[in-house]
């Protein structure tokens, strides 16, 4: 008799902890991972969607490859593919990095800027160095600098945070302003990753260039992107500003590591940005629009954060959080006005971003990050914090003064935590947001829900949303 | 709404080595320099120097320190800012946000939940510049990411957009960041110029929403 495979994936554990770059040791404090809770185990994002394509490098060897080579190889091809006859010998180039990509892709993403930094080494005899366009929770990170040995694999490197000094560009809208150390130079490289975060805010549109409007930009552009203009349109900010003379006269070329929930596909080049960015947007949208919509299915649940994100940022199957928080709104969907409500300039009660989910029925802080003001958190959902030093640095973090509205209780265990959270919300089902990779930390009842779900929503993706969000962009896959 | 500071930088004076990085990213200039006595140690000529009482635990200059010389540390009492906004004319305040294109509730600091009205009523009260709301309000001291633009447009809608830096050299803010809303045309339409620089975009369906705003208010 044939025994029955399990979809579940028991043995794929989360990332370690890291030291973060204001010297905190979460590995120290919490004492016990979400995913040794009992009842847990992983659901394989490749279970919901067995389709989804092969990677040439994951974090978990459970999931695919973890060696380097393909990575090397592919960016090495597209490297040799790209045309760098713009940058002039002996001059300096900005190789510019952005902390999603180390955190989600790890040696991955450091392969791939070494291979473009010694290509333009050695073919164009100019001098390289890398620049990390750091966004807010800067000081919460993980030190990625020491942790990948950055300073000693490429030189110069720096971090560049958004509050660091400017530089005003005059765009089509009229003057944006950039942070002044990434573009300090005649010319600059930009990487990128194709992950699903902030769907609701980039929409899709433009989506690789995103980091002109946010991470590479200053405050004052940062905040017009949120501020300035509407729901679907604040990527215009990235837009307005890479297209400007200022940058296009340093843009050389763009290198990212195309993504899904388990890990890199490809390794993908162009020196045409938005050529490049019509090419992928398609398989973006469908290798994360199961993982994404999978989580409008859940109808009551316990959220543990168990990660170095900031609440919205932490991830689970190589999404953010934000997807659940948005998973009863098809944010993708460009006639969708939901969002307006939350950003709209007369409103009284915007929520900034987003609203509420109400399947979720309390929120527990194993760990977490802050830096990212996170009120439609703390207003709206039960919050537990476990143990008092996790309580100590959410109460402290400057952009969440609010959490104490929360009227949080403290656990001195995540067991208790969670016992109270399912207690108080009527629910057995936990979803862990641990940065898993590849798979949705969850209850095992949660999970065969989900595996049961799973078809109809496969097909309302492909029939469906998948179509309609193509349409929409005038794209095909 | 006020904010609760609970902790407040402190400068690690042999480290520090005057650069004075800290002193042009404080959003409530409490940050300034002293000369390094002879018998102190460390590099430089100057020292940074805290105000206490106006750090307001924004920690941008814990961020931008190039040679770690600012921690935090966590206070025994911590204090209240915002409370005390002066009383002003509350036709004054309502004005100005309309002029702004804001409602008086609407949030502009997340961090420390701020409301347009609160930031109106500082500048009407004597706030005049980006440092002086913080000061008033505890706005602008989290991650400034989101309320930086509203606070510059509430300011210049004041006749305040000019501001001196402080210090001089500082870069706390710029200028007003360009947005759509500038371009809303006294019909409520776009000009043609900028529909056409954005096809891909749904400025139509987009704009047809924010001109219903507009001429709401």
């Amino acid at each position: 008799m044939m025994a029955t495979l399990s979809p579940f994936l028991d043995a794929l554990r989360p990332p370690a902890f890291h030291r973060t770059w204001n010297k905190r040791e979460p590995a120290k404090v919490v004492a016990k991972r979400a995913a040794d809770l009992p009842d847990m185990t992983a659901l394989p994002i490749r279970a919901l969607m067995p389709d989804l394509p092969q990677t040439i490098w994951s974090e978990d060897a459970l999931l695919g490859p973890t060696n380097l080579d393909e990575v090397r190889r592919q960016a090495q091809a597209k490297a040799q593919a790209l045309d760098w006859s713009k940058i002039e010998a002996g001059r300096m180039v900005n190789l510019i990095a952005n902390p999603h990509g180390l955190q989600l892709c790890g040696e991955a993403y450091v392969t791939m800027l070494e291979v473009i930094a010694e290509h333009v080494r050695e073919t164009r005899g100019a001098k390289v160095r890398l620049r990390i366009a750091e966004s807010m929770g800067h000081i919460e990170n993980p030190d990625w600098v020491k942790i990948y040995r950055l300073e000693e694999r490429f030189g110069d490197v720096e971090e560049c945070p958004q509050m660091g000094a400017g530089t005003k560009v005059d765009t089509k809208l009229g003057d944006m302003y950039v942070t002044k150390k990434l573009f300090d130079a005649p010319y600059f490289i930009h990487t990128h990753v194709t992950e699903m975060r902030e769907g609701y805010l980039h929409r899709m549109l433009d989506r690789l260039m995103k980091p002109f409007g946010m991470a590479y930009a200053r405050l004052e552009s940062r905040s017009a992107y949120h501020f300035g203009f509407g729901p679907r349109t604040g990527q215009i900010v990235s837009r307005c500003i890479f297209e400007s003379d200022y940058i296009q006269d340093r843009y050389v070329a763009t290198m990212v590591l195309d993504t899904t929930s388990e890990g890199v596909v490809s390794v993908e080049a162009d020196n045409d940005l938005k050529a490049l960015d019509r090419r992928l947007a398609g398989g973006i949208m469908r290798n994360y629009g199961m993982a994404m919509k999978i989580l409008g299915e859940i109808e009551d649940c316990v959220v543990v954060f168990d990660d170095h994100g900031c609440g919205v940022y932490c991830y689970a199957g190589g999404i953010a959080f934000d997807n659940m928080l948005c998973a009863d709104v098809d944010f993708m969907d460009l006639d969708n006005l939901s969002l307006l409500a939350a950003e709209r300039h007369d409103s009284a009660d915007p929520g900034l971003t987003m609203g509420k989910n109400n399947a979720i029925k309390g929120i527990v802080i194993n760990y977490m990050a802050g830096g990212v003001p996170q009120p439609f958190l703390w207003d709206n959902y039960p919050i537990h914090v476990v143990g008092d030093t996790v309580n100590r640095w959410m109460l402290n973090d400057p952009s969440n003064y609010h959490f104490d509205r929360a009227k949080a209780p403290v656990w001195s265990t995540l067991d208790d935590a969670v016992t109270a959270a399912c207690r108080d919300g009527g629910t057995k089902n936990v979803i862990v947001f641990d940065r898993t990779p590849g798979a949705f930390r969850v209850s095992r009842a949660l999970g065969e829900h989900l595996l049961s779900r799973a078809p109809k929503v496969r097909e309302m993706v492909e029939t469906v949303y998948l179509p309609k969000w193509l349409r929409q962009r005038g794209l095909a896959l | 709404m006020p904010k609760t500071v609970r902790m407040v930088a402190q400068i690690i004076a042999e480290k520090c080595t005057g650069c004075r990085l800290c002193e042009q990213v404080c959003p409530t200039v409490a940050i300034g320099m002293r000369p390094r006595r002879e018998d102190e140690a460390g590099k430089g000529r100057n020292i940074a120097i805290l105000a206490p009482e106006a750090c307001y635990n924004a920690q941008a200059c814990v961020e931008i320190c190039p040679d770690d010389a600012i921690e935090m540390v966590e206070l025994d009492t911590p204090f209240d800012v915002g409370f005390d906004l002066p009383p002003v004319d509350e036709d004054a305040v309502k004005a100005l946000c309309r002029k702004a294109g804001y409602g008086r509730n609407m949030q502009i600091c997340v961090c420390t939940d701020t409301k347009a009205g609160e930031i109106a009523n500082a500048i009407i009260g004597g706030a005049h510049s980006p440092e002086a709301v913080s000061l008033a309000t505890g706005a602008r001291t989290g991650c400034v990411e989101l309320c930086m633009q509203p606070i510059l447009h509430l300011l210049a809608c004041a006749g305040h957009g000019d501001a001196p830096r402080n210090p001089k050299n500082g870069f706390q803010w710029y200028g007003q960041s360009a947005t759509l809303w500038q371009h809303v045309q006294p019909d409520g339409s776009l000009p043609d110029a900028i529909r056409n620089a954005f096809p891909e975009f749904p400025l139509d369906k987009e704009f047809g929403d924010m001109a219903k705003l507009k001429r709401r208010s």
